[in-house]
């Protein structure tokens, strides 16, 4: 029986939208396969991993029956992606999947659609809210980076999405450094407050387009569902409080140094080079007109980089983990950045000028 | 620095020793130590004694000693009690009692420490002695340790005593049980060359294939292989330790105190159990795991950073996962969610057989109060 014929590429592209998600290891084996559903002309493509779920709609032009069945996904996808490009089929008799494509002819085993597990997005009350796709792709990537990644903390192993009025505000911490970003929404709405997993959100900024099209952002309960193209993603939210960000935020920081962003990314890169692999520490010593940055590493290498800046007040030298100093640097895409300092072991804000919707607060490290 | 006199003391078969005070009846027969409770011996009606013999048992216990009768017959420690049975069915099987173990730990230490002070605990049945300052010729000072062991336990104890912890190590097993072996340099040649290489403490079961597929099998085969020659084939660290230990050198220090590195408990089910089938129950184990090592970390007044698991699989591979926390803690519930945490990395396809916890990175409890931040520290966001 004939599923589908279409192009490898309209197959494989809405198959590797939705098989990102799919987990190398779980205890349920179907959730390695990707859920193919067939129904008149539309073709549906649907992955899960319990927590997450991504489905792609696509018109299908090549005929074939209706149906629905479940195959692994990273065979498929591997598949697909050796082949040439040109016409595949998908063909289904019995329990097994047949893909051919001009001479290659692969017979997969398949697993039924209805022990699948899906996700319904709850009905009830719910807030919608919608951005170009290009806006909040550059929201998240402006906080993304500072998510924890396996803190005990399970708030802080995501990101905090928060709708204030007409302001729609990102904000991700590991407890060392905090990102917030924010964005003016059309409409006002009421205050609402969720926190996104790690895993929707690095699926996110994967996905969502550089374009001016929409992405649709519904909230509801403990789910929030991402409408972008011809995907939508449903996601099971965080459940737990996150901290009281906005206590951590200094306020009049007196020290404001302002400098070229490239050109301390780049320095701040080599010199990056000799420090200690594990701590990951350099110096920044500030004076009237100059930025020093200094490093050195368990072999007594140094390094020493010096940067031209616009800063007047007292000297002052601190430590940090440089990695959190290019995470924010590389991060945003301004010609210059802001940082104001206050004492050597009190943290750093770093701000864009003319820009109030950007923060980013790194803590400082003992040298 | 004066030439020190180091000694090595160890007590012969000492669980099954303990056991042969509490039952002195199976004096002279093969007993192995490994059973559980139910294995405990009854006493019939009629005033005999009923013990469990290997040949009954049934289950996954492994022996933990055997008495020198039994080891005489090819059993020993680690083996698998059902191995055993096949060795040796008619030998006794007695259950394990950590608590009087540790009793007669405390009391032998005691009485060792009462003549020499400066002791390095080594676990439940073995302590290096430093003797350098204490007067009196070696054997005569070893024999009173031995009598002293005696005297407080009614156990009996080998002794080796030499210039260093190596050599000490190695003596104490020459001449098992009941040893007292003294051994000065210039012996080394005569005694410790003809040994083979696995008697020397610090190269286990994989340096000593090594070391005879290149041709080396005692130790003096080994002290006339150059450094060089040895570093190349064995890194420069090991292959320059091998070097030395062969000619006898080491200059390791009795360490008389010493900090826990780690706390930590483990359990080897009684079938192996599926995280989903099992899942209830391997979940109370887990739970009960972590509420034990809560338990013993509050005894020791220290907290810990860094919180580890160990599976153990039906097919004895073993994997071990951990995650630092950003505060110490020694509290349950916290260890729980870490461990937890550090579950959702492994593979749960396959059953298991053993589960472990172990919380490491130990600080004081005092010295979490009063310290602050160390260089290469990351300060955190004051939330």
């Amino acid at each position: 029986m004939l599923l589908l014929t279409s192009s490898r590429d309209a197959l494989l592209a809405p198959l590797q939208s939705v098989s990102g998600i799919v987990e190398k290891r779980h205890t349920l084996p179907i959730l390695s396969n990707v859920l193919i559903e067939k129904l008149g002309d539309t073709l549906t493509l649907l992955a899960t991993d319990i927590e997450i779920q991504i489905t792609t709609h696509q018109i299908s032009q090549g005929g074939g029956e209706d149906a629905s069945i479940t195959v692994g996904a990273r065979k498929l996808q591997d598949i697909l992606r050796a082949l040439p490009d040109g016409e595949v089929s998908l063909l289904l008799d019995d329990k097994r999947l047949t893909l051919k494509a001009g001479k290659s002819r692969y017979n997969l085993q398949t697993l039924p659609a209805a022990d699948y597990p899906r996700m319904q997005l709850n009905t009830g009350e719910s807030l919608t809210l919608r951005l170009p796709q290009k806006d909040f792709r550059r929201q998240l990537a402006q906080v993304a980076y500072a998510m924890a990644a396996q803190d005990i903390r399970y708030y802080l192993n995501g990101l905090l999405m928060q709708v204030m009025g007409t302001e729609l505000r990102l904000v991700a911490t590991d407890g060392h450094r905090l990102a917030l970003s924010s964005n003016t929404l059309e409409e006002e709405f009421q205050k609402t407050e969720v926190i996104l997993p790690r895993k929707t959100v690095l699926e996110l900024t994967r996905q969502l387009a550089d374009s001016d099209d929409p992405v649709e952002i519904v909230i509801t309960g403990n789910q929030a569902c991402f409408r972008f193209g011809p995907i939508e993603l449903i996601t099971k939210l965080i459940d737990g409080k996150f901290p009281d960000y906005e206590r951590v935020i200094p306020q009049g920081n007196p020290k404001l140094v302002t400098v070229h962003r490239a050109s301390l990314l780049s320095a701040l890169q080599r010199a990056a080079i000799l420090t200690n692999e594990k701590f990951r520490g350099l110096r920044v010593v500030l004076e009237a007109g100059l930025l020093r940055i200094i490093s050195s590493n368990a072999e007594q290498e140094e390094a020493q980089e010096e940067l031209e800046i616009s800063y007047s007040g007292d000297s002052l030298e601190l430590g940090f983990n440089v990695t959190y100093l290019l995470d924010v640097l590389n991060n945003v895409v301004t010609d210059t950045v802001e940082i104001h300092l206050n004492e050597p072991m009190s943290s750093a804000l770093f701000t864009l000028p003319g820009n109030e919707q950007f923060k980013a607060v790194v803590m400082p490290m003992r040298i | 620095m004066p030439r020190r006199r180091i000694a090595h003391l160890d007590m012969d078969a000492f669980y099954a020793s303990v056991e042969l005070l509490r039952y002195p009846q199976l004096r002279g027969q093969p007993v192995v130590i490994g059973g559980r409770s139910v294995d405990a011996p009854r006493q019939t009606g009629d005033g005999n004694w009923h013990y469990a013999r290997l040949r009954d048992y049934v289950g996954r216990g492994v022996i933990t000693t055997a008495t020198y009768e039994a080891r005489a017959l090819g059993v020993g420690s680690a083996m698998g009690i059902m191995k055993a049975a096949r060795l040796a069915p008619n030998a006794v099987l007695l259950p394990v009692d950590f608590d009087a173990y540790r009793h007669y730990s405390r009391l032998f230490k005691a009485a060792v420490r009462a003549i020499a002070p400066l002791i390095e605990d080594r676990g439940i049945d073995e302590i290096y002695l430093d003797l350098t300052e204490l007067p009196g010729e070696a054997r005569a000072l070893g024999q009173s340790l031995k009598d002293a062991v005696r005297a407080a336990t009614g156990l009996s104890c080998s002794i080796g005593i030499s210039p260093n912890k190596l050599l000490a190590k190695i003596c104490s097993d020459l001449e098992k049980p009941d040893g007292l072996t003294v051994l000065e340099m210039d012996e080394i040649p005569a005694r410790i060359w003809p040994l083979p290489v696995r008697k020397v403490n610090g190269i286990g079961p994989k340096a000593e294939e090594k070391l005879a597929a290149l041709g080396i099998h005692n130790i003096g085969e080994l002290a006339a292989c150059s450094p060089w020659w040895l570093q190349e084939h064995f890194g420069s660290n090991y292959g320059g330790w091998l070097h030395e230990a062969a000619h006898g050198r080491d200059q390791r220090p009795v360490v008389t105190y010493s900090e826990p590195k780690s706390v930590s408990r483990e359990t080897t089910f009684e079938r192996d159990l599926h995280a989903r089938t099992d899942r209830n129950q391997l979940s109370e184990i887990f739970t009960r795991l972590c509420q034990r090592v809560a338990g013993d970390l509050e005894r020791k007044g220290v907290l810990g950073r860094t919180i580890g698991i160990k599976l153990r699989y039906e097919d004895f591979s073993t994997v071990t996962r951990d995650l630092s926390l950003p505060e110490a803690t020694a509290d349950a519930g916290m260890i729980r969610r870490a461990a937890g945490e550090c579950l959702k990395r492994v593979e749960l396809g396959k059953r298991l057989r053993l589960l472990g916890v172990r919380v490491s990175q130990l600080e004081s409890r005092s010295q979490q109060n009063s310290t602050g931040p160390q260089p290469g520290e990351q300060a955190g966001l004051p939330f």
